[in-house]
């Protein structure tokens, strides 16, 4: 499940916590969606998430899409172990440092 | 925490051999002798593989698994189908209702331990 | 529960076995020609197979040693890696401590001895050194682009994989990250490069629906059908790529055009996996239209999935599918079971025929003769499945003589010929032992010294030669070698010593040769490491008679020995020729029997004086069953007497029986633990009426007869001696 925690300054911070599968992304993405304002940078924080897979990357790869569209980062601010294994398989840890691109 | 596989099969000899490989990989082992019997043991927990024949009593694989996937726990738990060389509509059947994955029997422990890690890592 | 895990640890003990003796002979044939590739695939094959089935088993000693094995025969196969001597002698070492591991399993033992886990622990490091110095950084190559870019392209060890899962794969079960765990099996992900190019914007975006897509440069020893297989179970969704280590730069061109992504894109995220260098296309592309063969692009297939430089593993692959399917693992008790039922259907079968001989009714007559014709076959057919080819048992000595000579110092080749030559499975297990000794003595007595060779103007390297052939219902098995051949005065002066030969007797060279095979008897003056350990040559002939079979010894001074055994080629059924005597039957082989006669009564009473008959100018010693073993005559005299010549190595001797019934062919049943110790027999038999047949094992007999003889010299007649002899041995 997510905790959405608007911050004074205009961003948003997101806890997630527990799957981050296939079996919760909807359920994911309906509750972080309407938090998602023009103003301000996301931080998420994934040091709680005991399970990812691949959609689970793929909602955050979403979500990053979004942030940016807007013209906003995304940051990860923490990372549990499954979250890492998960980011460095696909390559993509670099991403969500908040430095580099997807192509 | 060890990833739990459902063995679904008739013959039990099948069961226990294809049990020892995947317990010896480390995985946890859900037994159930027919498909009727499986979705009796499917109670909402974390099952992360099934392992299924098609030719069951009481309910056969095809059917199993077209219940299974209208199981909001389990819709999307990869399943391996049993098949022979014979059943190769069966393996179609199969797939059609979602069984992607399937190995043909008979099998060594290695061919189902290469299908099974194509799916899941312990 | 527990019976399961054994039977299936059963197989996996054979099967490793198996394996580890393939991997064996592999790095033999290596180590003549280190270049075979297919040979270093195999080998590789056979230590994975090892370390993966081992796994099942949670056998995590085979495994954890394995790896480092496969470690070492991946980089073999990488080219990364020379074969060298040393590489093989410390391969060889590993596959016997494998082996070793295997037997703890096989033994139940906890765990290894002091002495192995030392022997462990050495090989661990010789294998590390070899990892150390092997350069895996994935950028030692460099790349250049040149028109001819196939052959620039040809240094590249690495794949080209592009995944674009389609969106219904979660529903099906599956997950993308398993496929890339699984490759990370196969080989190493140098680089991946994830593409979401697919995704729409989050509000609109299923997140139950998948949009990924990657480029993998992937480094893998694996064939094109292993890779590809890893995506069996997601063809249906996801457009798999893969391009070969050898795939030219217009096939990447090819690719470009496949992938969803457009031309610039598609190309940026080659790039950026690391499989293609930025521009390098360029040239392909302004090249593409002025090729000489401007059909070349048209040709390429659809898929470039099919686009590999060759078929010929796929091919292989497929041959030895077929062959293997081709073989059902039976367990030895079963075949042993349906050997000994069609066994008894003889018996039962010789009983109906006797019947139906005595019935007036040609038609049952004929009936009885379809069904005995059928049965004979049923029993050959039964006995070749337990037949093997005595090739596999050859091969092993490969190792042996490779070992043997490299301790020795010697130079020595072995040459197999008739390999394919098949005998019983069961004769097969035990001349192992036999034919061990043999070759050590062959390799250690036998073949001289390099510099001893060359001075004799012999070449350096000594040549021993294993061959087999079937001949009359025996199988014939040599052991040949160009040494220096026996010492035949040496022999002789110790023949001597020990009172085998007597003294001012002038015995023939085959006999002074066969000396060597009587107990105790050994000339070697030094005893090595190898042979010589008090075992002599007469627990080898020991052996091979216990097997109803028969050595001999031939030895030319200065050009070597050969050493010729001849084996039943089964132990279950013979051959025989049935005899009665008074009320009792005998069955005597028939590749004993060189001819049979009638003794006439004016004979018989001469042959009864004086023990022997003239064989067309040849005297021959006469055997009195009656006499010998004891049975009353009956209707004594009237009868007319038949004698059958049988024959041992180049003894003969007749036996004079009463009736001679014919061949026949008959199952053995071993005489029991009461009736083992009784010198003479092969077995017994159960003829079609009841009755019970003695097997006489003449090689036995006749050496019996021929040592009663020498102790009593001095007395003219044999009968009566053996007489006594015999009633002494019936107690």
């Amino acid at each position: 499940m997510a905790i959405v925690n608007q911050c004074p300054e205009g961003g948003v911070n997101w806890v997630i916590d527990g799957e981050l599968t296939i079996y919760t992304v909807a359920e994911l993405k309906a509750e972080l969606l309407p938090s998602l304002a023009p103003n301000g940078d996301v931080e998420v924080d994934l040091a709680l998430v005991n399970e990812i897979d691949s959609a689970g990357v793929q909602l955050l790869l979403a979500l990053r899409q979004a942030v940016t569209a807007c013209g906003n980062a995304l940051h990860m601010k923490g990372a549990s172990p499954a979250v890492r294994d998960a980011l460095q398989l696909c390559n993509l840890a670099h991403v969500f440092d908040g430095h580099a691109s997807l192509i | 925490m060890a990833k739990t596989i459902l063995v679904v099969d008739d013959s039990s000899s099948v069961r226990q051999v294809v049990g020892i490989a995947l317990k010896a990989a480390g995985y946890d082992i859900i037994e159930a002798s027919d498909g009727r019997d499986a979705l009796s043991k499917l109670t909402g927990q974390k099952v992360h593989l099934m392992i299924s024949d098609v030719n069951m009593p009481n309910m056969d694989g095809i059917t199993f698994v077209k219940e299974v996937k209208k199981l909001p726990a389990y819709k999307f738990t990869p399943i391996i189908m049993l098949t022979t060389e014979s059943q190769d509509s069966k393996k179609l059947e199969g797939q059609a209702a979602g069984a992607k994955a399937w190995i043909v029997k008979p099998f060594q422990p290695a061919q189902m331990m290469a299908a099974v890690s194509k799916l899941i890592m312990p | 529960m527990d019976i399961n895990l054994d039977s299936a640890l059963q197989t996996y003990i054979v099967e490793a076995r198996d394996l580890l003796h393939q991997m064996e002979e592999a790095l033999l044939v290596l180590e003549n020609d280190p270049n075979d590739s297919d040979t270093v695939d195999s080998l590789f094959r056979g230590a994975h197979t090892i370390k993966g089935s081992a796994g099942l088993f949670g056998l995590t000693p085979i495994v954890s040693f394995t790896h480092g094995v496969e470690d070492l025969l991946d980089r073999v196969r990488d080219a990364t890696l020379n074969i060298d001597s040393a590489l093989i002698a410390l391969l060889l070492a590993c596959t016997d401590h494998i082996c070793e591991l295997v037997d703890v399993v096989a033994e139940r033992s906890a765990s290894l001895d002091a002495q192995a886990v030392q022997r462990e622990n050495a090989l661990r490091e010789r294998l590390m050194t070899y990892q150390v110095s092997t350069p895996t950084s994935p950028d030692t190559w460099v790349r250049q682009s040149v028109i001819d870019d196939s052959a620039v392209r040809a240094a590249n060890l690495d794949w080209h994989i592009s995944l674009r899962f389609g969106e219904q794969v979660y529903r099906n079960g599956m997950d993308p990250f398993s496929f890339l765990r699984y490759l990370n099996t196969l080989g190493e992900i140098l680089h991946i490069v994830t593409t979401t190019t697919a995704m729409p914007a989050l509000p609109e975006m299923d997140p139950e629906s998948c949009y990924l897509g990657f480029d993998i440069r992937f480094r893998s020893a694996q064939t094109f059908e292993t890779i590809n297989e890893a995506f069996d179970f997601v063809r249906d969704d996801c457009a798999v790529h893969i391009l070969s280590p050898r795939a030219s730069l217009s096939e990447f061109a090819a690719l470009l055009g496949q992938l969803p992504e457009s031309r610039d894109h598609a190309e940026r995220l080659l790039v950026e996996s690391g499989s293609l260098l930025p521009g390098e296309l360029d040239s392909v592309q302004s090249q593409l239209p002025t090729q000489p063969s401007p059909s070349t692009d048209l040709e390429l297939p659809a898929d470039p999935v099919q686009l590999r430089g060759d078929s010929a593993p796929q091919a292989t692959a497929r041959e030895q599918k077929s062959r293997e399917s081709r073989y059902v693992r039976v367990h030895a008790d079963k075949l042993e079971e349906l050997i000994n039922l069609v066994g008894e259907l003889v018996i039962a079968g010789a009983g109906a025929k006797l019947l139906a001989s005595y019935n007036p009714e040609s038609e049952l007559r004929d009936a009885t003769a379809a069904v005995a014709e059928l049965v004979e076959k049923t029993l050959d057919c039964a006995l070749r499945m337990r037949m093997v080819p005595i090739g596999d048992t050859f091969s092993r000595f490969q190792r042996v003589v490779r070992d043997v000579s490299k301790e020795l110092g010697k130079d020595i080749e072995l040459e197999i010929s008739g390999g394919e030559t098949e005998l019983d499975k069961t004769v097969v297990e035990r001349i192992g032992d036999p034919l061990m000794h043999l070759i050590r003595n062959a390799l250690d007595h036998g073949i001289e010294a390099p510099a001893v060779r060359q001075a004799n103007g012999k070449q350096a390297r000594g040549r021993l030669r294993l061959n087999a052939f079937h001949d009359a219902g025996n199988i014939v098995v040599e052991i040949i070698d160009d040494g220096r051949g026996l010492d035949r005065e040496r022999i002789l002066e110790k023949g001597r010593e020990r009172n085998l030969v007597p003294a001012g007797a002038t015995p023939s060279d085959s006999d002074i040769y066969n000396l060597i095979f009587e107990p105790g008897f050994s000339t070697a003056e030094a005893v090595t490491n190898l042979s010589g350990r008090g075992v002599g040559m007469d627990v080898v002939k020991r052996n091979i008679t216990a097997l109803r079979g028969s050595i001999d010894l031939d030895s030319r001074s200065g050009e070597g020995t050969t050493v010729r055994i001849r084996l039943p080629l089964t132990l279950a059924i013979i051959d025989g020729f049935l005899v009665g005597v008074g009320e009792a039957f005998y069955v005597i082989p028939l590749e004993r029997v060189q001819e049979c006669m009638e003794l006439t009564s004016a004979a018989n009473d001469a042959a009864r004086r004086c023990g022997y008959i003239d064989l067309r100018g040849e005297v021959l010693p006469l055997l009195f069953m009656h006499d010998y073993f004891s049975i009353e005559e009956a209707g004594a005299g009237s009868r007319r007497q038949n004698v059958v010549v049988v024959h041992h190595l180049s003894k003969k001797i007749g036996l004079v029986v009463d009736e001679l019934m014919g061949e026949y062919q008959t199952v053995i049943k071993p005489l029991g633990k009461l009736f083992g110790a009784l010198h003479g027999f092969g077995g017994s038999s159960i003829l079609g009426n009841g009755a019970i047949a003695l097997i006489l094992d003449i090689p036995a007999l006749l050496t019996r007869l021929s040592e009663d003889s020498r102790a009593c010299v001095s007395k003219s007649t044999t009968t009566s001696e053996s007489l006594s002899v015999s009633q002494g041995q019936r107690s």
